[in-house]
């Protein structure tokens, strides 16, 4: 088993993924996804808390971070289900602290390589708390930020 | 009559020495205190003592004095009977630990970002677990609008898993109490392969339309590998997208393709997400994480990139 993360950072320190750092100047912020994080840390001993930071600043050179961050980081307040079911309220509720945590650090993108948390910050709290950011998943970031789009990799080996 | 001291008969029967004063104080254990600290049991309660304990009487060192009484009067019925001392069962308590390290304290109330809606929290969920009042539990709404952020557990002192907690109340509640989207979109999948019910070829009709369009966007002899079999990476799809949002299955697929991975995707079971893990049934989790093993054994996949 691989996570997405696992994968990502191999293609860009094998040399398999060549990013261009100039294509995303603007102010780019990293959201620790619950599962990914506290979670798996709890599950399997690691959490992948640094991984996506490194892949996004190989993309984004002008970073910050939210705080609290990390094993302390907010629920975006999709999870657990709650993306799918009608306790709308509440969902939002949950999300106002990832709200204020997006607004205070200035971002004006958010990554995340979750598509829960990816649907309740761009299809809701977006909306809800009047945030001007966008919010794209890693591997989004990754594909928008390809050196040469289109070209496969020759380099590396598998 | 059996001679018994109480520090020694607590060692031997995995009880505190105060538990055994208070049996021989309510009644509970008939008992008769003589000099030296030491008390005097029938063997009747003796035994009884025991096979509540699940232990045999003869495997027990005590030391036994004949007395006359012992062949004269009938030995008494204890006032309550001696199976009230079985260890409670509670259907929440994963741990009997909790009751014991839960320190009461508030930090996993204060760190929820949901306490207070419907009136609970996390230190609320907990205790009511532990104070066996589990059939309110089991009838709150509560436990669905909880996000399993696990805030609360990062807070806690004592590590008290509160979320496993709050899932194994979900599971526990009927299953006509859960989200009616949650428990439709798991019927769905466990029918027809994914949560969205969408048919095989419509699947693969949108994968090729995303594939020639990719060719059309300059990714020369882009293909999209589906059913490859011994490809490296097995890699599952969320069902929402080609549902709703196809456009952006294809950040991915440039991802791999431009690394030059060998990965596929399967046209059966390609569900990556699994609800019976937000239900909290087990069994369908299973069941469901079983069906991408298959898959990977079918196209001789080594890898499976964990559903995203
Ligand atoms: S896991 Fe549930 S109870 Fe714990 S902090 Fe998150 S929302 Fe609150
Ligand atoms: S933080 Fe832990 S110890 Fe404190 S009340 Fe909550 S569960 Fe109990």
């Amino acid at each position: 088993m691989l996570s997405i993360f696992d994968l990502l950072m191999d293609y860009v320190q094998t040399g398999r993924l060549e990013l261009d750092p100039r294509l995303h100047p603007e102010t780019t912020t990293f959201h620790d996804s619950c599962h990914y994080g506290r979670k798996s840390l709890q599950a399997f001993g690691h959490g992948y808390f640094e991984e996506g930071r490194w892949l996004v600043r190989q993309c984004c050179p002008n970073y910050v971070e939210m705080y609290p961050n990390r094993e302390g980081n907010y629920c975006c307040g999709g999870g657990g289900g709650l993306w799918s079911v009608p306790f709308h309220e509440e969902r939002v509720f949950h999300g106002r602290f990832k709200a204020r945590q997006i607004r205070n650090c200035g971002a004006r993108r958010v990554v995340t390589a979750c598509h829960n948390c990816r649907d309740q910050m761009e299809k809701s709290l977006r909306k809800e708390y009047d945030l001007d950011v966008e919010v794209v998943y890693l591997w989004e970031l990754l594909a928008r930020s390809l050196a040469a789009p289109g070209r496969r990799s020759s380099g590396g080996s598998r | 009559m059996i001679v018994v001291q109480i520090g020694r008969l607590a060692q031997q029967l995995g009880v505190h020495r105060n538990t055994i004063r208070n049996w021989i104080r309510s009644g509970k254990l008939p008992a008769r205190g003589v000099p030296g600290k030491r008390y005097l049991i029938s063997e009747e309660d003796f035994h009884k003592l025991c096979h509540a304990f699940g232990l045999d009487p003869e495997s027990i060192a005590v030391r036994r004095i004949p007395m006359k009484a012992d062949q004269e009067s009938p030995p008494q019925e204890p006032s309550v009977p001696l199976t009230q001392l079985k260890p409670r069962t509670n259907l929440l308590r994963a741990s009997p630990q909790w009751a014991d390290v839960c320190l009461t304290c508030g930090s996993c109330a204060s760190a929820c970002p949901i306490s207070a809606v419907d009136g609970l929290d996390p230190r609320k969920v907990v205790r009511m677990a532990v104070l066996g009042l589990e059939n309110q539990l089991l009838e709150s709404d509560w436990v669905w609008k909880c996000t399993l952020c696990g805030k609360c557990e990062e807070a806690c002192p004592m590590n008290v898993e509160i979320v496993s907690l709050i899932r194994a109340v979900r599971g526990k509640q009927p299953r006509d109490r859960v989200p009616v989207s949650l428990q439709r979109g798991l019927q769905t999948c466990l029918e027809t392969g994914n949560n969205l019910g969408i048919p095989q070829e419509d699947f693969v009709g949108v994968c090729l339309d995303l594939a020639d369009e990719l060719v059309e966007e300059g990714w020369n002899g882009f293909r999209v590998p589906l059913d490859v079999k011994g490809a490296r990476v097995l890699v599952t799809v969320n069902s929402k997208e080609p549902f709703a949002d196809p456009d952006d299955m294809k950040f991915l697929w440039k991802v791999l393709h431009a690394a030059g991975e060998s990965w596929t995707l399967t046209t059966e079971h390609w569900e990556g997400l699994n609800w019976a893990y937000f239900t909290g049934d087990d069994q369908t989790m299973r069941a469901l994480v079983a069906r991408l093993v298959d898959q990977m054994a079918r196209l001789e996949c080594r890898t499976l990139l964990l559903p995203l």
